[in-house]
């Protein structure tokens, strides 16, 4: 079978595990292609005008996949995390997309995700389904979550060590060397930025123009949220008690922006949010009105789909520029 | 302690309580320009509508004297408790000195649910809580019994408007109502006032009847939803809301095995369509639909503020269930910059098209 995945939404979290899962059992993986002009202008012209970019980006894949494939992958996020849950639109995914595309419902795969920790593989009863659909026995569906547990653990290893999700991926699944890219570590960059953002608007690079690899262009040495440790993250939650946002990956990236506060390494933040996101505009603005405490400089990058290059280049010039001014004159003043 | 909280919907009731329990209520002012402006003009821009009107609601309670605001977390993945998270920061940040009680679900968090309780509680007796509850939540029930008569007399009056006073007059006499008994009479009152509305006569077969769903602040609260309940009124139309207080207190206050409330069952009619909760009112809002429809309702109003997550969600699946059942929506999205005059035409144009539909049904 032909089983389509959307580039898009989680991909850039989980892809390695849905890969190799799916391959495991014997199916073919179509992917689309990383978003282009054509797929989002699909997926506008598909969705409610309001929503936000990530949302019609996606349903663009979808369509983009829907003559190609025998079954699509659109799976129901609904808590990684005791006590949180999805933004509403990744729990009423499959829905949306059930009933915006007529005919979709028999190709639809959406198990529903819901555990109680990133590692999605660990519950199996959210994939017992699937032994129906394919006619397959548990021990055989059990063997493939766990070899796709297995990938997916390697996969997150490599982010924190430092590459990017795009590198990391390629180490895992396509057998590139580590020596391949050369990762954060051993770059000698003058100054350290925490980009925070939602993997699908940084590792999109229609989204985000790429973003992350501009700023490692300029020399700068970049950090995101997938790059630190779970348990770091998971301090700085429990540091802030009853004050999280309900929303995993918003939290995570909350989480994230203190750590880069509280990092001397991290010279500055950039947070990049795509047009119409709810959730952001209550992190963003968090997180803003306390770059006065950390005295730390805080940039909002907010990018929808007509966003111009030339525009985002000179901004985060200008705003390394700055940090690398502030820090010399930190360092003369000290 | 002088108190206050966001308005929304038939406030009497919140101020009743507190009063009750010897508080000095500062009353939030109705929503106006002016509070929107203030709300837009703290608050995070692509913040929901909701928040930014309750962010302007609570300055200008602060500006009245107001130094604890009493709210609700609210218990859904979406919003949720993180309203006051927002407000009480900026309101800091602004230098306003204001302390929040958040009552969030008694079942997830006791200690703190009866952490704030005793703040409120002060030196009264349990007693004397348990009767003050009891109390408001009579009054409350009656209040939704003679508005939701309001809302389909409303449509018939001979003379524009009267309605609508009669209803703000019961709601004066309900706030000088401080027992039982007084509470049962000024019910009575109000039935009695309300009869005396004179109606045109209009055929059971040209009653037209639109349902209102959404997210619970822009339904609930008339003045940033372009008094939508009187609007449609004014036009000849019977209305019924999706959320009353008393059905909210009832689904979110008791406890699950004595829930036995309409809202469960409507909840389950929306399931084929959302098949889990999703935070806000999405789930409902489907529910409604179908119910309304079931019901033989003419049309829906949906309403939901600009950007709100969950009615989006509701929004990208409502043309199926349109589709499905035939049932005409209406979506109308609400922020500061809610054109009156574009939505009036939308809504006229919606009205036209009931019309045209029911016409057809019976002839
Ligand atoms: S339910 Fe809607 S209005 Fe409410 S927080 Fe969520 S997005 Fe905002």
């Amino acid at each position: 079978m032909k089983i389509g995945i959307p580039q898009s939404l989680l991909y850039a979290y989980y892809f390695p595990f849905w890969k190799t899962y799916f391959e495991e059992l014997g199916h073919e993986v179509v992917v689309t292609p990383m978003t282009t002009k054509g797929i989002i202008d699909r997926g506008v012209k598909a969705s409610v005008p309001e929503i936000c970019v990530p949302i019609k980006i996606y349903l663009g894949h979808v369509i983009t996949l829907l003559e190609e494939v025998d079954y699509i992958f659109v799976p129901r996020f609904v808590s990684i995390r005791k006590g949180q849950f999805f933004c509403p639109k990744f729990m009423g995914l499959p829905d949306m997309v059930r009933y915006t595309f007529k005919g979709i419902e028999e190709k639809l795969i959406s198990p529903m995700i819901k555990t109680n920790s990133d590692n999605i593989g660990n519950t199996f009863s959210d994939y017992k389904f699937m032994e129906k659909m394919f006619g397959i026995s548990s021990q055989k569906n059990i063997k493939a979550l766990e070899k796709a547990n297995e990938v997916w653990l390697r996969f997150r290893e490599y982010s924190k060590k430092g590459y990017t999700i795009t590198e990391a991926m390629k180490i895992v699944l396509d057998g590139y060397g580590e020596s391949s890219f050369s990762t954060n570590s051993d770059s000698n960059s003058s100054v350290t930025i925490g980009l925070i953002g939602y993997v699908y608007n940084i590792y999109d690079s229609f989204i985000s123009m790429d973003i992350l690899n501009r700023l490692r262009e300029m020399g700068v040495k970049v950090k995101t949220f997938e790059m630190l440790e779970e348990d770091s993250l998971e301090k700085e939650l429990q540091r802030m008690n009853n004050k999280t946002m309900f929303w995993t990956f918003s939290d995570k990236l909350l989480a994230a922006g203190y750590s880069f506060y509280n990092n001397p390494e991290v010279d500055g933040l950039i947070h990049v949010t795509a047009f119409g996101c709810g959730p952001d505009s209550m992190l963003g603005k968090l997180l803003d009105m306390d770059t006065v405490e950390y005295n730390k400089p805080f940039m909002t990058v907010r990018v929808d789909e007509h966003t111009g290059e030339n525009h985002l280049q000179t901004r985060i010039e200008a705003f390394i520029d700055m940090l690398k001014r502030r820090k010399m004159n930190m360092k003369r003043g000290a | 302690m002088k108190v206050s909280f966001p308005y929304m919907g038939t406030t009497v009731i919140y101020k009743k309580l507190l009063e009750q329990l010897g508080h000095d209520v500062i009353m939030p002012p109705i929503p106006s320009q002016k509070t929107i402006n203030l709300g837009v003009k703290y608050s995070p821009e692509f913040a929901c509508f909701p928040l930014k009107v309750i962010m302007g609601s609570y300055m200008e309670a602060i500006e009245k004297g107001a130094e604890v605001i009493i709210t609700s977390g609210g218990h859904g993945p979406c919003r949720a408790g993180f309203y006051e998270q927002v407000h009480s920061r900026i309101l800091k940040q602004e230098g306003h000195n204001v302390e929040f009680i958040v009552f969030n679900s008694m079942f997830r968090d006791f200690k703190n649910f009866y952490k704030n309780l005793m703040r409120i509680k002060a030196d009264n007796s349990w007693i004397k809580v348990a009767k003050s509850l009891m109390l408001v939540y009579d009054m409350m029930k009656k209040l939704d019994v003679l508005e939701k008569e309001v809302q389909v007399i409303r449509a018939y009056e001979i003379k524009k408007g009267e309605t609508t006073r009669i209803w703000e007059n019961i709601q004066r006499i309900f706030d000088q109502a401080n027992n039982k008994k007084q509470i049962r009479e000024a019910f009575e009152k109000g039935k009695e006032l309300l009869s005396k509305v004179r109606k045109h006569d209009v055929k059971p077969q040209n009653r037209l009847r639109v349902g209102i769903v959404g997210e619970i602040y822009v339904v609930m609260e008339p003045s940033i939803n372009m008094k939508m309940e009187e609007l449609l009124g004014s036009l000849g139309v019977e209305v019924e809301r999706s959320q009353y207080l008393s059905q909210w207190v009832d689904y979110n206050v008791l406890p699950d095995f004595m829930n036995y409330t309409h809202e469960k069952e409507v909840l389950k009619k929306g399931e084929k369509y959302l098949p889990i909760e999703i935070g806000g009112h999405a789930k409902q809002t489907l529910g409604q639909i179908v119910d309304f429809s079931k019901r033989g309702f003419d049309g829906v109003v949906h309403l939901m503020p600009f950007g709100c997550l969950p009615e989006l969600v509701s929004q990208s699946i409502i043309p199926r269930i349109t589709e499905d059942l035939g049932i005409p929506v209406l979506t109308l999205s609400i922020d500061e910059q809610t054109g009156v005059a574009n939505n009036l035409t939308r809504v006229e144009a919606f009205l036209d098209l009931i019309r045209g539909k029911h016409s057809k049904k019976i002839s």
